[in-house]
């Protein structure tokens, strides 16, 4: 019994580095923006597609996948930047970008259907059929990989915000974007450089899911309810909480798993969701943000 | 409301005339079962779109959760008519009022949350709602789906032939008919005080909390009669289709209702009509063009949202502004 | 002057007569076409089968209409019923009403389906399916509704029965998608398995937007000594399950000692993407690539040259389902009520899934539509005779 539980908490550690990826670039827009990116689902299966098409049609590497599908997300994200969001920012709607960004997820999610099929592709990297094993544990080399990367993203991202002038722009326009442009920061520039941070950082998480998910134009949508769950459990536009959440909710999917049923486990994570709403709506790891909600 | 100088036209009463007149036409001009079909979608669709204006454009609150609202009332109807069988008019009466009474939870969460916490809050109710339904097979059959719903009970008239709705025809009749006193009450709760708070409450709450405005009872009142709207949609969605699985009340229904309003104008009770008959009727013209079907939806959603926010509402009144000024200036320029 | 009436009218005669002799050569040549009405999901996850679906057809009807049958060609409309109740309803509507077809094939989704049998026993157009397997499609009896494929009736108490008898397995865990299929499927295995003596250690369902199996085969494995684990799922979640099985060290390919089963859900081919993880899955397909039959030989050759990629069960279905219409037609079908009829009395038709034959309640009973394969080490098929 013991091993069962460990096993499922490295399973939940796995599953939850994943979402934080997804969640982690939805989150920075927020902070910046306070603005929901639909598409951002699409630019994750778009990274994965690209990764795939890197690893096993021009037989690159698998690392060479990933570098691809940043760079893919990166140039998405000011896409969308450039022709949704920043037209409509003198709107003042806060729903008009939102409703936009789930035309574009239709448009993203049918052109890939007629262009690539709904059929699954295999995405095998040769790292998912090499298994570790220890004392009962078993633990593929994908996963591990998938840990390493997560960890090594967020301190990036982490070194990137405390430490960089760019990172504290970012931070400054997310608290109160006027004040920043009066300090001189020019408050357009920051957020098309968060969208396409955030961007990049879904393609990546594509890439990194795409050997974990059912490979067809409409992954990312699997995944991206739950992300969206998170961010809010976590506080929207707050990193540590959407680790946290993460990680939390990951846990929460292996554990249903094991002791109830795989079908619970959107209703448990959703119920978490309500709960945080009812009871401490700024998310789970307190922040001081000012803000109406 | 342009009038072009004839007084009649002015009148919501002589349109609404009209509008009776027209529903009562168009199965006449369309009457295969295909186009029937269309037809009656397109009326539930109405309900559910204007019912989800009221509280979206008109009391500015983020409902992304309209999907659990129509899958309630769909399946209470339905279970309490096939498991119970209770009389299909007090079983519709029972979904409404639960769908309702589900609005008003969600409206607790209205209450203390604004913007894009609401709309997360009601997606997560959109997704918590489907997964019971999903799940809860002894209950709602989940996927393995309810099957042979009858449809309404036929009408009997003294003096006439009972009214079957196994008849398109007067099924169509029916919900459109429903949908239309369903409108014209909305239309007099916006144009009376109570549509005032509700604008009040949309615009600037902290505000209309001064102004002594209960903000948290016009809330709840909000959520619930939308809910109850979409509850109302969801017992005709059920026997009409004959069919109930989980899978129609997925959290997309939520936005495709919600491109329908954007569509035709969030914010009037008009623009949802005319974009829940748009994006009925769209897709269905558009099968012709098969794969492409979908992608030409999406596009319009994105370009009206970006060229045209409020939606054909406004289209249209640039369109008879333009007229309008035309024939002004027509007969200035004829003066003498 | 020579009086010539109608001079002027003799150019223009001559055209309109020739038009009208052409039209009615047009008219002649156009009475001569079988309707064939395809109701397939071609929008959305379920084109996963209509894009297939689809394949089949265009190769049987193109062959077809090489020289007709009793000379009559083939004309095919598709709509897309998108795998959900009402779109299949509305699809169905309007191919009635627009197309007026003679007959239709489909759907794949159970649920859609059921939608639209009613209306097109109500329209008289005879439905023929090889994609759905819940029992409510045949079961009351439809008059107007054919399957060909064995349903999940057939297919689970046969593959209980075997896995008890033959392999002699006494464990079992069930593993299915969340849908109609899946859980009808999960349903008849086990209540054959445990008439029989064995024992269900554990029913697992799960949705189809779960993509990372790692729990789920966590937890079998930690259930204790299994024998046969039956897996209702499609390719993709399938494919994820097998290899996290495997990882997990329960199955053969993993090094373990169960044995995973399944019906006719997964594609030849499948064993190529799933690797070793993959060895020793025993499972019944519809459509066997290594049957020496001709008709199977030369429908594999012929779907490659068109297709360039091999075929799937689902190919071969929605083929066997033009042929056996083609059939119908040469035995003097040639409207909607005797094409119905002359389904009813089918015999001897031998299609690339096996044979058809239709009880009362209009299911094929002819259990050689059932082969069993097991996957070998190195990947290929091994025809097990059970059947």
């Amino acid at each position: 019994m013991l091993t069962v539980i460990l096993q499922q908490g490295i399973n939940g550690v796995v599953v939850g580095s994943l979402y934080v990826l997804v969640a982690l670039g939805l989150t920075l827009i927020y902070g910046v923006l306070v603005q929901i990116n639909f598409a951002h689902a699409d630019i994750v299966t778009l990274g994965a597609f690209a990764a795939y098409f890197v690893t096993h049609l021009l037989s690159g590497n698998y690392f060479a996948g990933i570098a691809v599908a940043l760079v893919v997300g990166g140039i998405l994200g000011w896409l969308v930047n450039a022709t949704i969001f920043l037209p409509l920012r003198e709107r003042g709607s806060e729903l008009l970008p939102l409703i936009a960004t789930i035309g574009v997820s239709i448009m993203l999610q049918n052109a890939m259907l007629i262009l690539l099929g709904p059929i699954p592709y295999a995405f095998n990297t040769p790292y998912s059929s090499q298994v570790i094993r220890f004392s009962g544990i078993f633990l593929t080399v994908q996963n591990v990989l998938i840990i390493v990367v997560s960890a090594l993203t967020i301190a990036l991202l982490y070194a990137f915000m405390k430490f960089t002038f760019l990172g504290k722009a970012l931070r400054a326009v997310s608290q109160d974007r006027e004040t920043a442009g009066l300090m001189g920061i020019n408050p357009n520039y920051v957020i098309m450089l968060t969208f396409v941070i955030a961007s990049a950082l879904a393609g990546m998480s594509g890439a990194m899911l795409g050997p974990v998910l059912v490979l067809t134009p409409f992954a990312g949508t699997t995944v991206i309810v739950k992300a969206f769950a998170i961010v809010i459990i976590g506080g929207f536009g707050n990193v540590e909480g959407t680790i946290i959440a993460g990680l939390l909710v990951g846990l929460i999917e292996s554990y249903t798993t094991q002791f109830l049923d795989p079908g619970l486990i959107d209703i448990v994570v959703f119920a978490l969701l309500l709960l945080t709403l009812a009871v401490r709506p700024t998310g789970l790891v307190a922040e001081k943000r000012e803000e109406n909600v | 409301m342009l009038s072009f100088g004839i007084p009649m036209l002015s009148s919501r009463r002589f349109w609404f005339v009209m509008a009776a007149i027209v529903i009562g036409l168009l199965p006449l001009v369309f009457t295969d079962s295909y186009w029937q079909t269309n037809l009656i979608v397109c009326a539930i669709n109405v309900l559910l779109a204007v019912g989800l204006d009221f509280v979206l454009g008109y009391a500015g609150q983020l409902n992304l959760g309209q999907s659990a609202f129509y899958g309630i009332g769909a399946y209470t109807s339905t279970l309490l008519i096939m498991n119970l069988g209770t009389p299909f008019w007090i079983a519709f009466v029972c979904g409404v009022l639960l769908s309702g009474f589900a609005g008003m939870l969600l409206s607790i969460f209205a209450v203390r949350l604004r913007g894009h916490y609401l709309a997360i809050a009601s997606l997560g109710f959109a997704v918590i709602t489907y997964q019971i339904l999903l799940n809860w097979i002894s209950l709602t059959q989940g996927p393995l789906g309810i099957y042979a719903i009858a449809p309404p009970p036929p009408l009997g008239i003294p003096g006439l032939p009972a009214i079957e709705f196994s008849n398109l025809a007067n099924l169509f009749y029916l919900t459109a008919g429903f949908a239309l006193c369903t409108y014209i009450l909305l239309d007099q709760l916006v144009r009376s005080p109570i549509g005032e708070t509700l604008t009040a409450i949309r615009e600037d709450e902290v505000s209309a909390a001064s102004l002594g405005i209960n903000c948290q009872r016009w809330k709840v009142f909000a959520f619930a009669v939308s809910s109850a709207v979409a509850g109302a949609a969801g017992c005709f969605y059920a026997s009409f289709v004959g069919t109930l699985v989980p899978d129609a009340f997925f959290i997309t229904e939520s936005f495709t209702i919600l491109a329908m309003v954007i569509v035709g104008g969030m914010g009037t009770l008009i623009g949802p009509v005319l974009g829940a008959i748009l994006l009925t009727v769209l897709p269905e013209v558009l099968r012709g063009i098969g794969d492409l079907r979908l992608i030409v939806y999406g596009v319009s959603v994105t370009l009206v949202v970006l060229f045209m926010p409020g939606g054909m509402v406004q289209a249209g009144r640039l369109i008879f502004g333009r007229l309008h000024r035309r024939a002004i200036s027509a007969e200035a320029g004829s003066a003498p | 002057m020579i009086y010539r009436p109608f001079r002027k009218l003799r150019v223009p005669a001559i055209v309109i007569g020739g038009l009208l002799v052409a039209s009615a050569s047009q008219l002649h040549a156009a009475d001569k076409v079988i309707k064939i009405g395809a109701l397939f999901p071609i929008s959305g996850p379920g084109s996963y089968f209509g894009v297939q679906d689809k394949q089949g057809v265009e190769l049987a009807v193109e062959q077809l209409n090489k020289s007709g049958v009793n000379g009559y060609k083939f004309e095919v409309q598709y709509e897309d019923s998108a795998c959900s109740p009402l779109p299949a309803s509305q699809a169905a509507k309007r191919l009635i009403d627009q197309f007026k077809p003679d007959v239709a094939i489909g759907e794949e989704c159970s649920d859609a389906t059921l939608a639209i049998m009613p209306i097109m026993a109500q329209a008289k157009v005879p439905l023929l399916n090889a994609g759905s397997s819940s029992i409510k499609v045949t079961q009351p009896g439809n008059p107007w509704t054919f399957r060909i494929m064995p349903n999940e009736v057939m297919q689970g108490v046969d593959i209980a029965t075997n896995a008890y008898k033959r392999l002699n397995a006494r464990t079992a865990v069930l593993l299915h998608e969340n849908t109609n299929a899946g859980i009808g499927n999960a349903k008849v295995f086990a209540e054959t398995f445990t008439k029989l003596g064995g024992k269900i250690l554990a029913d697992i369902g799960f949705g189809r937007d779960v993509n990372d199996f790692t729990s789920i085969a966590t937890r079998v494995a930690g259930l204790g000594k299994i024998d046969v684990i039956p897996t209702y799922t499609l390719e993709g979640q399938g494919l994820k399950i097998t290899q996290a099985l495997a990882q997990a060290g329960v199955v053969k390919g993993g090094g373990g000692k169960a044995i995973q089963l399944g019906t006719i859900w997964l594609p030849f081919g499948f064993e190529q993407k799933a690797g070793k993880a993959a060895l020793g899955y025993v499972r019944i397909v519809q459509f066997d690539p290594t049957d020496k039959r001709a008709v199977v030989q030369d429908f594999i050759k012929a779907f490659k040259a068109k297709y360039n990629q091999a075929p799937t069960h689902i190919n071969a279905h929605a083929y066997d389902q033009v042929m056996l219409i083609a059939d119908v037609v040469r035995r003097g079908g040639k409207d909607a009520q005797s094409i119905r009829d002359g389904l009813a009395a089918t015999k001897n038709f031998s299609g690339v899934t096996g044979s058809a034959e239709f009880d009362k309640t209009n299911q094929n009973i002819k259990m050689d539509t059932v082969h069993y394969m097991e996957t070998m080490p190195d990947l290929s098929w091994k025809a097990l005779k059970w059947n």
